[in-house]
């Protein structure tokens, strides 16, 4: 477990998470295995490259996934007959399902943003004072009058969140985890 | 079920995250940390994920720097700053992205003059609610940042955009699936080649669906109601789950949850139908046809969400006329009586080819392929 692998991993696996929530969610019928099957996507090409980093790590993503799934569907035999007529399907080339290029600068920050909009109120301003206004999760605490136990919360589902939004996500994907937040956020502090 | 169980690796990895970024971390929450990392990859991919986005998230630093400190600006408010703005004309081009960063990062001296009428030592409010000596600490630390803050904000107010609210606009291509969060916790789910453009302030959410078809998850709301509009009709809700299409005469809608009210834009002469979940709707200038389903039939109709196409006795001209939705290989069907032909079954939208040969296969049916489409014929 090395420093390099980590970096090569988040670097050229984690960025073709859209593409690959998209190539599942096309291929999968069953939505509700999608952050399993993707979950396990990952484990796959991580071990894999801790022995030999593969040349395109977008093709082996893909291909690690479209493995997963025939797997599954011999073992499980969870897939309709329809879906299953149409395992070929799984052999598409993976510039057709995903022709979209690496996303520039720009569209990186834009996607940030967005998914920073989607944060629940309270968890939304908790994470822009830690990480624009780099307050301590004390500090925090102190500005909005909640407890510092409350802001670790709300950084650690700020956390999940933006992943999801910002990396592709699906939909589906616990929406209610943020919805229920927001419940019980609204109990104390900001009293303006 | 072993999907909850990636989902809770997903939760402790958060925790650890989270409690690292606390002010104390001990030695033995060090030792604590390194051993559930190191148990299994599952544990150290759901951790590397969330941590490579937290540490992107640091970079709002250079979209919020319109914002005065202490304030934290209301969703939606940078999808018209100068920084996208100046992005979407220039496309691409990696120098100009690298100057906009460097501008947002740092103070751009011609523009100084302008940004004294801004001085965030002075700007209002909201940071008074904390302790005085700890506020002193932080801005002496980011006062460099604070200036270069308030010139983007000079800027920003005097081309008018900043805390303006803008309807965004998301779009779709033939055979696209997109699926959009809104700030206020809903979901739309955009299908191939759709357009919809949204607006969510205090008071309402507003949605119109330009093109395509779309599938809403609405959060609860009371207080906002959530409108689609769509050619003459406006589709509302409360909290629920639907869909609308526009179709060549009429706007078609879906309600799987919940209840949504329909009603013509601009006339009182007709009265609003009240939807409830399983129904599916027509509505024409002509009037509106309402059809009672069972659940799981109306959940049919939103089954391209999973991309799959599903037809329950529709007629052969029917379920080519969805497939052309979804690609720009286009099937033909000229014979009346081959388009008139009963089929079923569930197929992906995105395969023309299976389809085709299916058919080929079960009807009587040939199909002649050339470059831009496919006829199909009676043998």
């Amino acid at each position: 477990m090395d420093e390099d692998l980590d970096g090569w991993f988040t670097r050229e696996i984690l960025s073709h998470e859209a593409s690959l929530v998209r190539y599942l969610l096309r291929t999968w019928p069953h939505r509700d295995d999608l952050h399993d099957l993707r979950q396990e996507a990952y484990v796959r090409v991580y071990e894999a490259a801790g022995k030999s980093r593969p040349s395109s790590a977008k093709s082996f993503l893909f291909a690690t996934a479209r493995n997963l799934m025939t797997d599954r569907v011999r073992r499980e035999r969870v897939v309709s007959i329809e879906a299953r007529g149409d395992l070929d399907a799984l052999n598409v080339l993976v510039d057709e399902i995903s022709p979209e290029q690496q996303a520039s600068a720009h569209q990186q920050l834009r996607r940030l943003a967005e998914a920073f909009d989607t944060l629940p109120r309270k968890c939304r301003e908790v994470v822009w004072m830690r990480r624009v206004e780099e307050l301590s999760q004390r500090e925090v605490a102190c500005r909005l009058g909640i407890a510092e136990k409350t802001v670790e919360k709300h950084v650690a589902n700020g956390i999940r969140l933006l992943a999801n939004s910002m990396y592709g996500s699906h939909p589906g994907d616990e929406p209610q985890a943020g919805a229920a937040d927001v419940e019980i956020e609204s109990d104390h502090g900001q009293q303006q | 079920m072993a999907s909850s169980n990636s989902l809770r690796v997903e939760e402790v990895a958060a925790a650890w995250l989270a409690r690292r970024d606390r002010d104390e971390w001990t030695a033995a929450d060090q030792a604590e940390f390194t051993q559930w990392l190191h148990a299994s990859t599952a544990h150290r991919v759901a951790y590397l994920r969330l941590k490579s986005a937290w540490e992107q998230a640091h970079r709002l630093r250079a979209i919020g720097a319109g914002a005065m400190p202490g304030v934290v600006p209301p969703a939606g408010e940078w999808r018209r700053s100068p920084f996208f703005e100046r992005q979407a004309a220039t496309t691409t081009s990696d120098p100009a992205t690298a100057n906009i960063d460097n501008a947002l990062d740092g103070a751009r001296p011609g523009t100084r003059s302008k940004a004294s009428a801004v001085d965030p030592l002075g700007a209002p409010t909201q940071q008074s609610r904390v302790a005085p000596q700890r506020r002193g600490l932080h801005w002496t630390r980011s006062v460099p940042r604070a200036l270069a803050a308030s010139v983007l904000f000079a800027i920003a107010v005097g081309s008018g955009w900043y805390f303006w609210p803008q309807p965004s606009v998301y779009r779709t291509d033939v055979g696209g699936l997109q699926s959009v969060p809104l700030s206020d916790g809903s979901q739309v789910t955009l299908n191939t080649a759709s357009e919809i453009r949204v607006a969510v302030t205090d008071t309402e959410r507003r949605v119109t669906l330009a093109r395509g078809e779309a599938f809403f998850e609405v959060a609860k709301d009371a207080k906002r109601p959530f409108v689609v509009s769509v050619a003459n009709k406006r589709v509302i809700a409360v909290g629920t789950k639907f869909s609308v299409r526009r179709e060549a005469d009429n706007v078609r809608v879906v309600v799987t949850e919940g209840r949504v009210r329909v009603e013509r834009i601009g006339g009182q002469q007709e009265p609003a139908e009240q939807l409830s979940a399983g129904t599916v709707a027509r509505a024409g200038d002509a009037g509106t046809l309402v059809q009672e389903k069972p659940l799981a039939e109306a959940e049919e109709y939103l089954s391209w969400r999973t991309g799959f196409l599903v037809f329950r006795d529709s007629t052969l001209g029917e379920a080519v006329a969805e497939f052309n939705r979804y690609n720009t290989h286009q099937i033909v069907v000229e014979d009346p009586a081959v388009a008139a032909i009963h089929v079923g079954g569930s197929f992906r939208s995105n395969n023309v080819d299976a389809f085709i040969r299916l058919i080929e296969q079960g009807l009587p049916v040939r199909a002649e392929r050339s470059d831009d489409r496919i006829v199909l014929k009676a043998t």
